[in-house]
């Protein structure tokens, strides 16, 4: 399958890589910040280089093989997906009242997390397959939304209100991104205007409602909920212009700010760097979204680009609505900063795309366009 | 592949450029407000910025008695701690405060290592139950000693110094046991009730605590109060113990090991629950010390045990009760069944002796009873049986525990045949039954059932259970559960058997020759009955004059007795161990507690009933 060519080589986006070792760097930098006391170093920080090692080397193994084959392959990707989720739900590890985790012996794997490259993957090649030229009609869509459906309701009941979203949330900008219809949208719009109070009020567990409610009104609760927000906004905000200093952000280390290490790692990041460091970082970020998308924008076929479009998608909306509930401006949901946060599971996914990414720009010449 | 749906894609990926670029602007800008427009204001909202959790501690229930009277109150009581995260300079302060308490660094590190499995958060205690000038030296210097803070414990206060110690027990520091048992509700530092009382009803004596969240500043400094929720002060116990005649009975007791149990006959309400020699409470606040722990252990009147239901003695005469309840209702005898008492009788070979050498020539069942003949009462056992014995000992709440709401109370010994196979693997012997029968045998008993089955005979045959919570008040005043007897059981046998029983329990105290005279009263009649319990049967000390014998083999002295005879009220238990005579030692407690409550209450009408 695989041989070799001088042009994988000339193909190959030196500058995506940097940009995504830059933005890995830092995240190691306020990893170490964020788990240290001052006088040890944890076993999270190490733990979390193991993952990069391990990263690396799936990267290395995407690459090689022809992205292409996973038209072919996204169901037999899809079914084994679904079938972790299932098994998460009954064998599951439980932390914090959810069903999340598979303990593989070496590490606990939180499928939720695969599953949303997968249907990236598998809406990619569903759309390939389809032609879309005048736009999709309501009775097109069933099949892809039950294709979305299985495991966003298996990710919803675990629960996890915030991945299931993101799942949904992924399928939605893929289809708007193949084009509907105008007729198709409106009605989907007026559909959702009607079923979401439903939806708050039957689908919703009572914790989730509150978070949203404490979102709207935080200073009537500073105790519980309304703290998290409160806290991760008094530490990005006391950052002011150029931070108090690598490892001197109080607000984390006397742990005022909850989960520190995972969904709230840019509020130490915030703190201890301040805007300069802020924005430095939200333009490497930026910058490396931007060239996942020049990769679509450069891709010969239909399936790349819209693989490509999903993999940034998949970024993207993770780390829009994470820095958007840290900073305050949407509600506290368990989302982290994808190649920023901790995360064995959510590292690996979003390096694997990663290297789907590159893989795609490597291989463009090899596409004849017809 | 459509070339113009591709390039129609392409098209759509621009605006996706847009789309990203613009929320991405969105964080920009937040940033720019959060870190550059409000930054110093969050800034000093971080410095400030550091809530801390204080438990308010809930005043802990009163104990009093059954007049409302306060035997045990709660008195503030003054504990240093330390917040560790507070402290800038740990070492400084450890030697600042070593010298304050004056107490040595070493003792202060030792306590810090004990705390270091608590959650960081939690204070450490330096020190418990400071003094006065202790106490306002730190507040005036609390801003040399960050971290440094007071916690009002309160603590009890013992109105009556160690009265009634065996019921209401203490205090002491929770232990890791207990606070894995018992999880959150409990702090490492919390005191809890630890035996009595003080532990059975620990739940409700100790309230909820409260809470209070305030900010501290970097030093520790408490800035503002953010949330308080009130402490829910425990609730008050009301016994229905008499603090006087607790007293009287406490003094007549001390020096002595004993134990007095005064019964109202009609509800099972215990007036006196008294054990000697009795516990030091106030050793016990703040932690007993290993000396005093290890003298209280070594004491040979062993006053860690609560005599009135961990006692366990040969009831002697006051089993006669039974022997005469048996005889009557098995039908062994009437009350004109008459035995001749010739001072000994011979069986199967053995000589069996009347504590009167002389005898008591022909002997009815008042007489056995005002006198106490053994003679009689061998007759009766023989003809009756051990089995039979047992039979009406259980039913007057013998041999298994009476449910008094306490820990570790004991069954006492109610022996049967197959009981003794089952112990000993050996046949029952006739002449043990004779033994029994004069309660010197393998019976065994506490005061308290003793006195439980006096007030049974007393009453008519109801044995209620003892109890000694009168009412459960809240801190508003209101009876939440009020005082309800419970009936354990009917003693067998007639109430007309009981009556000639009761008689000849008059007649005892009453009547010439009666061996319970020194209890006689001139206002009142009461029924009684003395014992003398053989601690060793051996004869080697029998022809010693009493003062000779060593203590430890020197006979236990009971009396047990009811009053007034014609419609009883009380029941009264008393033991001395080793107090040899029933007669001579034990009634003369009683009396006085008689005395103290009718003479005493004679003008006032009985509240209740």
């Amino acid at each position: 399958m695989f041989q070799f060519d001088r042009r994988l080589i000339l193909n190959f986006d030196w500058i995506l890589l940097l940009t995504v070792l830059a933005v890995i760097g830092m995240g190691l930098v306020n990893l170490y910040s964020a788990t240290t006391n001052g006088y040890t170093s944890s076993h999270i920080f190490i733990k979390q280089i193991y993952f990069y090692i391990i990263g690396l080397g799936l990267v290395i193994t995407i690459i090689s093989v022809d992205y292409r084959v996973l038209i072919s392959w996204n169901y037999v990707f899809y079914g084994v997906i679904v079938l972790l989720l299932i098994m998460a739900k009954f064998f599951g590890n439980s932390a914090g009242g959810a069903q999340r985790w598979i303990n593989l012996g070496l590490f606990k794997l939180q499928p939720s997390e695969p599953a949303k490259l997968a249907m990236v993957i598998c809406l990619a090649s569903y759309y390939y397959r389809k032609d879309t030229g005048k736009g999709f009609s309501l009775r097109e869509l069933i099949a892809p939304g039950l294709l979305v459906g299985i495991p966003f309701v298996l990710i919803l009941k675990q629960p996890d209100l915030g991945t299931a979203l993101m799942i949904a949330m992924i399928a939605v900008s893929m289809t708007l991104f193949v084009k509907l219809r105008w007729s198709t949208l409106i009605i989907i719009i007026t559909a959702c205007i009607i079923i979401a109070p439903l939806g708050w009020k039957f689908a919703l567990k009572p914790y989730q409602q509150q978070r949203i409610e404490t979102f709207l009104h935080p200073e009537g609760d500073p105790l519980t909920t309304g703290y998290h927000i409160m806290q991760s906004k008094i530490a990005v905000g006391s950052g002011q212009a150029f931070g108090k200093g690598f490892l001197k952000g109080s607000q984390a280390h006397l742990d005022f700010l909850p989960e520190h290490h995972t969904d709230f790692a840019f509020s130490v990041w915030a703190e201890e760097f301040g805007f300069a460091g802020s924005v430095f970082f939200l333009a490497c970020y930026t910058f490396m979204l931007l060239l996942g998308l020049n990769i679509a924008l450069s891709a010969r076929d239909k399936f790349g680009v819209l693989l490509a479009f999903g993999i940034v998608a998949l970024i993207f909306w993770q780390a829009f609505i994470n820095l958007a509930m840290i900073l305050g401006l949407l509600p506290v949901v368990g989302m982290p900063l994808p190649l920023f946060s901790y995360g064995g599971s959510s590292l690996l996914t979003n390096l694997a795309g990663i290297g789907i990414l590159l893989n795609i720009r490597m291989r463009r010449f090899m596409v004849k366009t017809t | 592949m459509d070339e113009s749906e591709l390039q129609a894609l392409k098209r759509r990926t621009n605006i996706v450029i847009f789309i990203i670029l613009a929320l991405f602007g969105i964080l920009v800008v937040r940033l720019w407000f959060l870190q550059i427009l409000r930054g110093s204001q969050y800034l000093k909202m971080s410095e400030n910025n550091r809530i801390r959790l204080q438990w308010l501690p809930a005043p802990r229930g009163n104990i009093l008695d059954r007049n409302g009277r306060p035997l045990i109150v709660n008195r503030p009581y003054f504990n240093v701690t330390w917040n560790k995260e507070d402290a800038p300079d740990p070492e400084l302060i450890i030697r600042k405060m070593a010298a304050i308490l004056k107490v040595n660094v070493s003792e202060i590190l030792k306590r810090i290592r004990e705390a270091a499995d608590y959650p960081r958060h939690l204070p450490i205690l330096l020190k418990e139950d400071i003094d006065w000038p202790t106490l306002v030296y730190i507040e005036n210097h609390q801003y040399e000693l960050p971290g440094i803070h007071i916690e009002t414990l309160p603590s009890r206060k013992y109105n009556f110094g160690n009265l009634a110690s065996h019921l209401v027990g203490y205090l002491g520091r929770i232990n890791e046991k207990e606070l894995k048992k018992f999880g959150d509700s409990y702090l490492p530092s919390d005191q809890i009730g630890k035996m009595g009382i003080e532990r059975i009803y620990e739940k409700l004596l100790r309230g909820e605590k409260g809470r209070r969240y305030v900010e501290v500043d970097v030093h520790g400094f408490e800035q503002r109060e953010i949330m308080e929720q009130a402490p829910l002060p425990g609730k008050d116990l009301k016994l229905t113990i008499d603090i006087d005649l607790q007293q009287t009975a406490e003094r007549a007791l001390r020096g002595k090991a004993g134990a007095v149990v005064m019964m109202e006959v009609n509800s099972g309400k215990l007036l006196v629950l008294a054990s000697s020699p009795p516990l030091q409470l106030q050793e016990f606040i703040g932690g007993i010390s290993s000396k005093n722990w290890k003298a209280m252990l070594n004491d040979p009147l062993k006053p860690f045990i609560n005599k009135t239901i961990q006692g366990q003695y040969p009831p002697g005469s006051t089993y006669k009760i039974v022997t005469a309840l048996t005889g009557l209702s098995e039908g062994a005898i009437t009350p004109d069944t008459i035995f001749n008492c010739a001072g000994s009788m011979l069986l199967y070979g053995r000589r069996y002796h009347c504590w009167k050498r002389s005898g008591h020539g022909a002997v009815n069942l008042k007489k056995a009873l005002r006198e106490s003949c053994d003679i009689y009462f061998y007759h009766v056992g023989l003809k009756v049986g051990v089995n039979n014995l047992a039979k009406y000992a259980i039913s007057l709440g013998l041999g298994h525990k009476t449910g008094i709401n306490m820990p570790n109370e004991k069954p006492g010994l109610v022996p049967t045949k197959s009981w003794k196979r089952r112990r000993y693997k050996q046949e029952w012997q006739e002449g043990e039954t004779m033994s029994v029968a004069l309660g010197q045998g393998f019976n065994l008993v506490t005061p308290l059932q003793i006195c439980e089955m006096t007030a049974a005979l007393a009453n008519g045959g109801t044995r209620y259970r003892p109890q000694f919570v009168e009412s459960i008040i809240d801190a508003d005043g209101k009876i939440v559960k009020p005082f309800r007897p419970i009936i354990d059981g009917h003693a067998m046998g007639s109430k007309h058997s009981l009556a000639l029983i009761r008689a000849g329990l008059v007649a005892a105290v009453n009547e010439k020759h009666g061996t319970g005279r020194i209890a006689r009263m001139k206002s009142i009649i009461v029924g009684g009955k003395t014992g003398t319990a053989q601690v060793v049967r051996l004869a080697q000390y029998r022809h010693l004059p009493a003062k000779d014998i060593p203590y430890k083999y020197r006979d236990h002295a009971w009396f047990t007795c009811f009053a007034p005879a014609g419609k009883p009220q009380i029941a009264i238990t008393v033991l001395v161990e080793h107090g040899r005579h029933g007669g001579s030692e034990a009634a003369p407690i009683a009396k006085a507690l008689l005395e103290q409550y009718f003479n005493g209450k004679a003008a006032k009408p009985p509240t209740d009933k």
